[in-house]
């Protein structure tokens, strides 16, 4: 868990369109998830080896999620890199601009 | 309020968050939108040209016919939806604002073209493919250029100089 409550994020790609754009803002609220469980639909922030990627949570097991991109022809996400844990949760966007 | 809030939020340290698709491999062509829209007029004019007389035959070849032109406003529209969603950004539509417009209509006339055979409608999807093919190259710095097609419909293509 990041020591800051926010973070801002630059987005890269287009496999959130036509919700996040190339280029946007995002905020994530880093403690969100110390307090809530991960709900299906949330747009989150998570770690993914050495990359943060922002998705849509579609899918929840045990102490892990299933994450995918909005444009689900172009997206990389779980159907490629696999279910992901939990604290590899950065944190759910809050406000995009 | 919300100015506010993204004022103060604009003031955090950003990092790169990645939204990427499988592979950006920055290789996008209008031509396979235009092809598919040219494909759709012609299967029009074929449905008007059919001549059989067992109606077996008829129906199998109006079949035939409507299953090219189906296959081809689907194209369509995932030609322009790839160009939209992956190859346009956000500096493109300062230049050409009513971008947006002009893809939702066009996604709209090829579901039109799809379920009918209004040869205005297939017409006015052409056109609309070839506005979206002009934008294209000139977002390339390319200049775009119509020439005859050297197909049946004799409709024009756009190509670049």
């Amino acid at each position: 868990v990041r020591a800051l409550p926010i973070s801002r994020f630059i987005v890269s790609g287009n496999s959130m369109v036509p919700l996040l754009s190339e280029g946007k803002s995002v905020v994530s609220f880093n403690w969100y998830y110390l307090l809530s469980k991960p709900k299906i639909g949330d747009i989150v922030v998570a770690q993914v080896g050495k990359r943060l990627v922002v998705k849509k949570i579609s899918a929840i097991r045990a102490k892990e999620v299933f994450l995918i991109g909005e444009y689900r022809d172009k997206s990389t996400d779980s159907r490629n890199f696999g279910w992901v844990k939990h604290t590899q949760l950065i944190g759910k966007v809050i406000l995009s601009f | 309020m919300k100015n506010l809030l993204t004022s103060l939020f604009n003031l955090l340290p950003s990092e790169t968050v990645f939204a990427h698709c499988d592979i950006p491999c920055g290789i996008y062509d209008p031509h396979q939108a235009q092809l598919a829209a040219h494909t759709i007029i012609r299967m029009m004019n074929l449905v008007g040209e059919v001549h059989e007389e067992d109606p077996k035959m008829l129906a199998h070849q109006i079949s035939r016919i409507t299953k090219v032109k189906e296959e081809h406003a689907e194209s369509v529209k995932h030609e322009v939806t790839v160009l939209w969603g992956d190859y346009f950004k956000e500096e493109h539509l300062k230049d050409y604002p009513k971008l947006h417009e002009l893809v939702f209509k066009t996604l709209k006339l090829a579901s039109k073209a799809r379920q009918g055979l209004d040869l205005e409608v297939a017409k006015e999807l052409l056109a609309n493919v070839q506005t979206i093919s002009e934008i294209f190259y000139k977002t390339k710095g390319l200049e775009p250029v119509r020439v005859k097609s050297p197909y049946p419909t004799e409709g024009e293509l756009v190509i670049f100089k």
